[in-house]
């Protein structure tokens, strides 16, 4: 049996009182396209950072390629990239600086760097920005650099938590093109987004989080056909788009509802 | 799906798309002017958020820790205003009471200098709130750039400068009662004067630093300015050579002194006396020879100033409130330019810009990256270029306190030369004790990146040691220039002193900059969110250090054998060069401890 590309057993992570995730027990096979979902405030971006060695987990392990995970685990750390929550991005320095400064902090040569430099430069349109700070770009600008810094140093893991907030769609269906060629070459990407139509277009497997909690993991097909199973007979032939799998596992119907009492919107 | 669209809805608020017509509750607090009831009850909001601020910020150790020192700060701060205070009242009372007119508007250039130059000093170390966060709602001008007057009043520039006002003016009450009145108005309008121009100041600074372009050309005026005032430093031009010069050599050279520069003096009175604190001088003198209609015209001179500073602040406040985003603001023209280029300009331009990064030809890897990096930062960063600078500034003026009857080889402390080192270390405070207070996001990298925070601490270190080493060479040639060469017991003493404290500095900076890290823009030379509990126990540390180097000193003068300090200093440079590899050692454990806390303080949007 292969290795798995991400394993967690049990991850746990507690804020004094508040327990953030629960006992997560989770595994991304090599080589899969893995979308992890979830509400607002359910865990995803906390998961994230335990399993990028951004915060330490109150319990549990996690394993990345098969070896055991954690902050000082430098080896393994060559073998991951992240597009993190804040995106890591350093103002004061231009985009040409700042990747390579993350190349020869992942250790590349001088050579290597200054060519995947220029090529992520130009594959993300940004290299025309050249001269101007990091702190003068747009967000989705920032997003795009995040990225190109993230894939720099040719990562086997590919942790990504939102980064198509703010790209426009042009950007938006390069950078999935992008990433499908990685997937397509035998590396892993996790992603976290709000945006369903993507996960539901590029990921294979999708983890669902509600309340910090897993609450649903398989494939698409999988998860559809668990849903479709609890429905009446008859809407069990529709074929189930992701939005309507993922309302009906987090119980979103109250919120509707609730909406609907907001009577003084105009 | 819920039908949101309102009209066509039942309610009360549906009635229609007339705001006046709506049964809302804004609707009943609409209106007004500055002090309208939407405008009362916002300002009610902000205090009501302030306070909650303050008490949520006693939940955290940290956050009682900060409390604790702006009460200490704020009790140093307020005696030595009161000293000050008290001084300019002594000062005033005799000036006036002897009639020394000519000599007042002298009272009133300090006080306006520091006025102005305490907030430069203080701003990183001064937590004030940033009123951008109003300007999603529903607030009005005025209330707007009220709010950020008020909001201002608690700084330490007003407080010194209000108490120092408070001594002119007591000086005045007792020396001659019947200007009280004059005194009272005319210290108002200088006192609204200087609150509005510093504000002006900082806020155009500002501006500029949120331009590449206008932020390296500030950098440059300021550097240009730095050494042209040294034009205008009198210390420079004392004679050097004869050491004991008599009372009538002296006096001789006072009388020719006052021949030589009684013109310039005259044409650098007419000048300030239409300046503003001329003006609040000259009101007061106006005044007290019965020249009422005089006084009237500068009070007015004077409160023109306010009002064209005000005015000035004003222009930058409206595009703030307008939603300028400083960020976005760079050349638009260039961005559009930009946008048109060929395919074949936009390649061209790469292989430009990645030649750039030339730096290191001889060596590449982490360590070398994070240098060139935070150089490149440092460089771009003025208020750190600025502590840097100012202390040199300082070595170079107060050096003079040393000279002994304008002889350099008389000079009264043979420890001059560590004296003026121990102001050029003071400018490395906030770069050795909070080293990762610009990285910003940029320090998750730190942590997601096969590079240990060990070897990214030992780059910090390595390039502030020889930025350090750079500053001291410049104060010691400084010091050496102003006051002589000194013994060269006391140059070896110094330098195994400086072995002794660098190290000690570093190690102690590491554990700050993990455990007591803040965020630092280096956008803003004010609104900084700064840590007075970092600045405190970071001084104090360094006044330990120092202690303890004092004490060596104090041991050699004590025996007569200075040259035992060297020994001393050289062991106890080896005890701290120890204890900084120690600490540089459990700097990733350290780190890993308190990395959601460092990543979440540094990440903090100031």
């Amino acid at each position: 049996m292969e290795t798995p590309a991400i394993q967690t057993h049990g991850l746990t992570r507690r804020f004094g009182a508040l327990t953030a995730v629960e006992d997560v027990t989770l595994s991304v096979a090599s080589g899969q396209f893995f979308g992890f979902l979830g509400p607002n405030g359910a865990g995803k971006s906390t998961t994230i950072k335990m399993l990028t060695g951004l915060l330490e987990p109150s319990a549990g392990t996690v394993e990345i390629l098969g070896r055991p995970f954690g902050a000082g685990a430098l080896d393994l750390k060559r073998q991951i990239g992240v597009v993190p929550e804040g995106m890591a991005l350093m103002g004061r320095l231009t985009a040409t600086e700042y990747l390579h400064f993350v190349g020869r902090m992942y250790g590349l040569d001088r050579e290597t760097t200054r060519r995947r430099t220029e090529e992520l430069l130009e594959f993300m349109q940004l290299a025309n920005e050249t001269k101007k700070l990091v702190t003068d770009f747009s967000h989705g600008m920032q997003k795009k650099l995040a990225l190109a810094a993230a894939v720099i140093h040719g990562p086997k893991v590919l942790f990504l938590d939102e980064p198509f907030e703010g790209v426009d769609a042009i950007a938006a269906g390069m950078l999935k093109n992008m990433l499908t060629g990685m997937i397509n070459r035998g590396a892993t990407i996790f992603l976290t987004t709000h945006v369903l139509e993507i996960v539901e277009r590029l990921c294979s497997h999708v983890a669902i989080i509600s309340k910090g909690r897993l609450v649903a993991n398989g494939s698409l097909d999988e998860l559809r056909a668990g849903v479709a199973s609890t429905l009446p007979g008859a809407e069990q032939e529709q074929r189930l788009t992701l939005e309507e799998i993922f309302l009906s596992i987090v119980g979103a119907g109250g919120q509707q509802e609730q909406a609907q009492e907001l009577t003084w919107l105009t | 799906m819920a039908d949101l669209s309102g009209p066509g809805s039942t309610g009360a608020g549906d009635s229609g798309s007339d705001a006046s017509e709506l049964d809302i509750p804004m609707s009943s607090i609409a209106g007004g002017g500055l002090l309208g009831p939407l405008a009362r009850a916002q300002y009610g909001a902000l205090a009501r958020l302030r306070w909650r601020m303050f008490v949520n910020s006693l939940r955290t150790n940290k956050g009682a820790l900060e409390f604790g020192a702006r009460i200490f700060t704020s009790v140093v701060y307020a005696v030595l205003g009161l000293c000050v205070g008290t001084g300019a009242g002594f000062a005033t009372y005799f000036l006036v009471s002897h009639e020394k007119w000519r000599l007042l508007p002298i009272l009133f250039w300090v006080l306006a200098f520091l006025w102005q130059v305490i907030p430069v000093m203080l701003a990183s170390f001064q937590e004030q709130f940033d009123l951008g966060i109003l300007l999603r709602f529903p607030v009005r001008f005025g209330s707007y750039m009220l709010l950020y007057m008020v909001f201002g009043l608690v700084d330490i520039s007003t407080i010194l400068g209000g108490l120092c006002s408070a001594g002119i003016w007591v000086g005045v009450a007792v020396a001659r009662p019947d200007l009280l009145l004059w005194t009272t108005v005319a210290l108002a309008v200088f006192a609204a004067f200087n609150i509005l121009l510093v504000r002006a100041v900082f806020a155009w600074i500002e501006r500029w630093l949120a331009q590449r372009r206008t932020r390296e050309i500030l950098g440059a005026v300021f550097m240009v300015l730095l050494l042209s005032m040294q034009v205008f430093n009198p210390a420079l031009y004392q004679k050097r050579g004869s050491g004991h010069r008599g009372g009538m050599e002296q006096a001789e050279q006072l009388r020719q002194a006052n021949v030589r520069y009684a013109p310039i003096l005259k044409q650098v009175n007419a000048v300030q006396k239409w300046l503003p604190p001329g003006l609040a001088a000259q009101a007061m003198r106006q005044a007290g020879a019965q020249q009422p209609g005089e006084g009237v015209l500068s009070i007015g001179v004077l409160g023109l100033y306010a009002l064209l500073v005000g005015g000035i602040l004003a222009v930058r406040l409206k595009a703030e409130y307008r939603g300028e985003n400083l960020g976005a603001a760079p050349a638009r023209d260039k961005v559009a330019k930009a946008k048109v280029r060929t395919p074949a300009a936009s390649a061209a331009s790469v292989p430009i810009a990645v030649s750039q990064s030339g730096f290191s030809s001889g060596i590449y890897g982490p360590m070398a990256a994070i240098i060139e990096k935070d150089l490149r930062s440092l460089l771009r960063t003025l208020p750190l270029l600025y502590a840097i600078g100012a202390p040199l500034l300082l070595v170079l003026v107060f050096s003079g306190i040393f000279i002994k009857n304008g002889a350099p080889e008389a000079n009264m402390f043979p420890l001059a030369l560590p004296a003026c080192l121990v102001y050029a270390q003071l400018g490395f405070t906030q770069i050795f004790y909070n080293n990762l207070g610009t990285e910003g996001a940029g320090i998750q990298l730190y942590f997601l990146s096969p590079t240990p925070m060990r070897t990214v601490m030992l780059a910090k270190n390595l390039l502030h040691s020889l930025l350090f080493g750079m500053v001291a060479l410049v104060a010691a040639l400084l010091a050496v220039v102003r006051l002589g060469m000194p013994d060269m017991v006391i140059v070896a003493a110094t330098a195994a002193w400086l072995l002794y404290s660098l190290p000690c500095n570093l190690a102690a900076g590491i554990l700050f900059s993990l455990k007591m890290p803040y965020r630092v823009n280096p956008g803003r030379i004010s609104r900084q969110r700064g840590s007075q509990g970092n600045a405190l126990l970071s001084l104090l540390v360094q006044l330990a250090f120092l202690v303890a180097a004092a004490a060596v000193f104090a041991l050699g003068w004590f025996l007569g054998k200075m040259w035992i300090t060297i020994p001393i200093f050289l062991g106890l440079a080896a005890g701290a060069f120890f204890v900084w590899w120690q600490v540089l050692g459990n700097a990733d454990a350290t780190a890993f401890e308190r990395r959601d806390k460092l990543m979440a303080t540094l990440m903090k949007e100031s």
